[in-house]
């Protein structure tokens, strides 16, 4: 059977600095394939080479074959004639992928409108079909900053595949979703790649095993094993896929929960928190104590309120009723933040560098605690040469946990601080946060999509929903 | 909804508040005695003597306290009633109303071809972004913003009016009379808003939405038609809000200097005559255009973007 998708000897450079090396892979009609990798592996270089839409700066060496046609020998309004028809794109960050300002329901009927020129009422109906198929069909009249982040990744499968297209490309499509979510996301890709083909890229091995199909281990920008992913997942060859696959929050060592622990004075307490959000009760009568370097795990499905009691017991957002009170004679700079986009939590286009310098002197911190933070979250000190948008999400936050630790919190809110991580980064993250936090006294509460992960580091877990 | 309308009502009474209360101290703290500089206004400086200007004092009960004076004015206002003209003796109401027409048929005149020229420059920059096209009307933008608007005003009365002689040089007696006004006007009002429209619209062709909407299949034109326009024009309308103040200056000094017989041009012949009533007046309706236009620029912001609707 001839590939749908073919790429041979693949490999971009940034300079000369290789960003994927050498990578070579085939998909035909009904085959799914997954690469799973550590963050900055040119995973996602290589969704962007495949489109056509890799940034002036980076080179581009080998081929890259869609049904049989070299996309070097075409040119770029060819290539653009793909989109959507022969080439589907699933955006990694769906919320901002989506026009803020249209319905869900028209966002997927224009593709049917415009692109396979349908008239307006048998696009809007099949934009309904579609919606239906994916359990939406309540949606179609919202606007996305209404949807939660799994409705709005659905809405954007919706749209992404409307065009017909039969190669689906999918960059970490259950980033932040919670396990429900994300098992329905990966049921959708393994469904589509029985039509077409699909190749995904994640870090998380239960999407890999959900989806099915193959599995490609990549390293430092260069394939390290290929295989069927029952194989691969249960019997990885290399050192560094076995890594891989220990570090999934379910291989965790377990800490020990002692009911004994005594806990430090509070730093915070709250009493009778409620909050509604849309018409929804988040959650009502809530008490919550809070003590010095306590780490409190946070779990619940998406859109049950876990940002919202973060945000409420940072003073960020007022509760309904109740009240928080913090610990007194604490500054309260030293109640902080860990945010679940990391670049929303930067200025977009200053160096890093400077908005580190800018916060140490403003606090009047000791400059020479910085390096050796860096270099505890693995972070190479020239990444802060750089701006915001041209780091890639898991280094970014991993600055942001070293700019909230400069400033040594009492109360660090840590909201879903690792789901842009690769499992390996993850759970170093996640181990360094924990023992920094209790090294100084630092309380911790920790919010997670994965039970499972907040099971194995936080002493005691408060469930919402 | 209601409660932006309540919000913009209560500006507009502080704007008439204060903007009355400004013009009534200000008018008090120039030097010289104003009731000979209201006799000069009405008899003219040959003809003002000692006896012209205590007659014009006891007409106008000037020698009472200025706290009286000022009560009354107060009191006037809130049953809408301007006073007359220290000078014409007519309701300033009525001459209000008679330079509000003419002021609005410039304003609107200028913001059309503000937006006609603004618009269209700063798309077509955006599509070529560090082009040449952008270059050259970064620097225009920046040549003609860096003019007073009478500067403009001016240079196109020198070459239009005085040179080529396509146009009057000022007064208003038909269509041709607008021409050079409104363009002036137009010229430093596009100035700064086709630089808004040009990043505005620069943002959205490199956000993740339009992306990803090229990505589903939507051709460039499609893609901007449907997600651009709505999106970039959000951030415009916003500046335009802020836009506005500025115009109503321009709007003075281009009446005074075309002698547009508008509000701006009554106003600058009031403060030359001393005429109180008709200052306030004028100045009033003036901050009362700045709070319409902004109501404006808030329902065009809701009927843009449903996320703020209550409704929802």
């Amino acid at each position: 059977m001839k590939p749908l998708l073919r790429i041979e000897n693949l490999s971009v450079y940034a300079g000369d600095r290789p960003l994927l090396e050498n990578l070579s892979l085939s998909l035909c009609r009904g085959e799914r394939l997954t690469i799973l990798g550590e963050t900055g592996a040119g995973k996602s270089i290589l969704i962007q080479a495949i489109m056509g839409l890799l940034p002036p700066s980076l080179r581009a060496s080998g081929s890259i074959q869609i049904d049989g046609r070299d996309l070097a020998t075409l040119s770029r309004r060819e290539l653009e004639c793909l989109w959507g028809r022969r080439l589907a794109m699933l955006p990694q960050e769906p919320w901002h992928a989506l026009d803020p300002l249209m319905r869900a329901g028209r966002q997927v009927a224009e593709v049917y409108a415009c692109v396979l020129r349908q008239d307006a009422e048998r696009a809007a109906a099949n934009a309904r079909r579609d919606l239906a198929g994916v359990g939406l069909e309540q949606a179609g009249d919202k606007l996305p900053g209404q949807l939660s982040g799994g409705m709005a990744q659905r809405l954007a499968f919706c749209a992404a595949t409307a065009g017909g297209a039969q190669i689906v490309l999918a960059d970490e499509p259950t980033k932040g979703l919670d396990a429900d979510r994300r098992d329905h996301i990966a049921e959708l890709l393994r469904r589509k790649g029985e039509e077409g083909c699909v190749l995904t890229i994640s870090h998380d091995l239960e999407v890999a095993r959900r989806i099915g199909g193959r599995v490609l281990v990549m390293r430092g920008g260069r394939p390290l094993e290929e295989g069927p992913a029952e194989q691969v997942l249960n019997a990885p060859t290399t050192d560094y896929s076995c890594r891989l696959i220990q570090a999934a929050p379910g291989h965790w060592p377990r800490i020990e929960r002692r009911a004994d622990g005594e806990p430090g004075p509070a730093v915070l307490e709250a009493r009778g928190l409620a909050k509604r959000h849309g018409g929804k009760r988040l959650f009502q009568g809530l008490d919550l104590r809070v003590g010095r370097g306590e780490i409190l795990g946070l779990v619940g499905d998406s859109g049950c309120g876990k940002s919202s009691l973060g945000d409420i017991l940072l003073g960020l957002l007022a509760p309904d009723a109740g009240q928080v009170a913090r610990a007194p004679g604490i500054a309260r700079h030293r109640y902080l933040k860990l945010y679940q986009d990391p670049p929303a939590a930067f200025a977009a286009d200053i160096p890093l560098g400077r908005l580190f310098a800018d916060l140490l002197r403003l606090h009047r911190l000791d400059a020479s605690r910085l390096p050796p933070l860096l270099e505890r979250l693995r972070l190479h000190p020239t990444l802060l040469e750089r701006p915001a948008h041209e780091v890639s999400g898991g280094e970014l936050q991993r600055l942001a946990i070293a700019r909230a630790l400069l400033l040594e919190p009492v109360f660090l809110f840590a909201d879903e601080p690792v789901s842009r991580l690769d499992p390996i980064t993850a759970r170093e993250v996640v181990q360094l946060l924990t023992s920094v936090a209790t090294e100084h006294r630092c309380a911790l509460l920790l919010v997670s999509h994965d039970p499972e992960l907040v099971e194995r580091v936080c002493k005691r877990t408060l469930r919402l929903g | 909804m209601i409660h932006l309308f309540l919000k913009r009502l209560g500006q507009a009474a502080f704007v008439c508040w204060s903007v009355g209360t400004l013009g009534f101290a200000l008018m008090r703290l120039l030097p010289g005695d104003m009731a000979f500089r209201i006799a000069a206004g009405r008899y003219g400086y040959d003809q003002v003597n000692l006896a012209a200007a205590e007659a014009v004092r006891a007409e106008l009960g000037l020698d009472r306290p200025a706290w009286r004076l000022y009560l009354e004015w107060l009191f006037d206002l809130l049953r809408l009633d301007l006073g007359d003209s220290l000078v014409s003796g007519l309701p300033v109401l009525g001459e209000i109303l008679h330079l509000l027409g003419h002021t609005l048929l410039l304003a609107g005149a200028a913001m059309l071809i503000a937006i006609l020229i603004a618009v269209p420059v700063g798309l077509f920059a955006a599509f070529r972004a560090e082009g040449w096209f952008d270059r050259a009307a970064l620097v225009a933008s920046a040549f003609l913003r860096a003019q007073p608007v009478f500067v403009i005003g001016l240079l196109l009365l020198l070459i239009f009016a005085l040179e080529l002689r396509l146009f009057p040089v000022a007064g208003f007696d038909g269509a041709r009379y607008l021409v050079l006004p409104a363009i002036a006007l137009a010229l430093s009002m596009a100035a700064v808003s086709n630089r808004v429209v040009r990043h505005s619209a620069g943002a959205v062709i490199a956000s993740a939405f339009f992306a990803f909407a090229r990505v589903k299949g939507l051709s460039f034109a499609q893609a901007f038609v449907r997600h651009g326009l709505r999106n970039g024009a959000l951030p415009v309308l916003a500046f335009l809000g802020i836009q506005l103040a500025g115009a109503i200056e321009g709007i003075v000094m281009i009446e005074s200097l075309f002698s547009w017989p508008g509000l701006g041009h009554g106003l600058a012949h009031a403060v030359f005559n001393r005429d109180v009533p008709m200052i306030q007046g004028a100045a009033m309706t003036l901050g009362l255009i700045f709070v319409g236009l902004n109501l404006a620029v808030d329902l065009a912001c809701h009927l843009v973007d449903p996320r703020g609707r209550s409704d929802e």
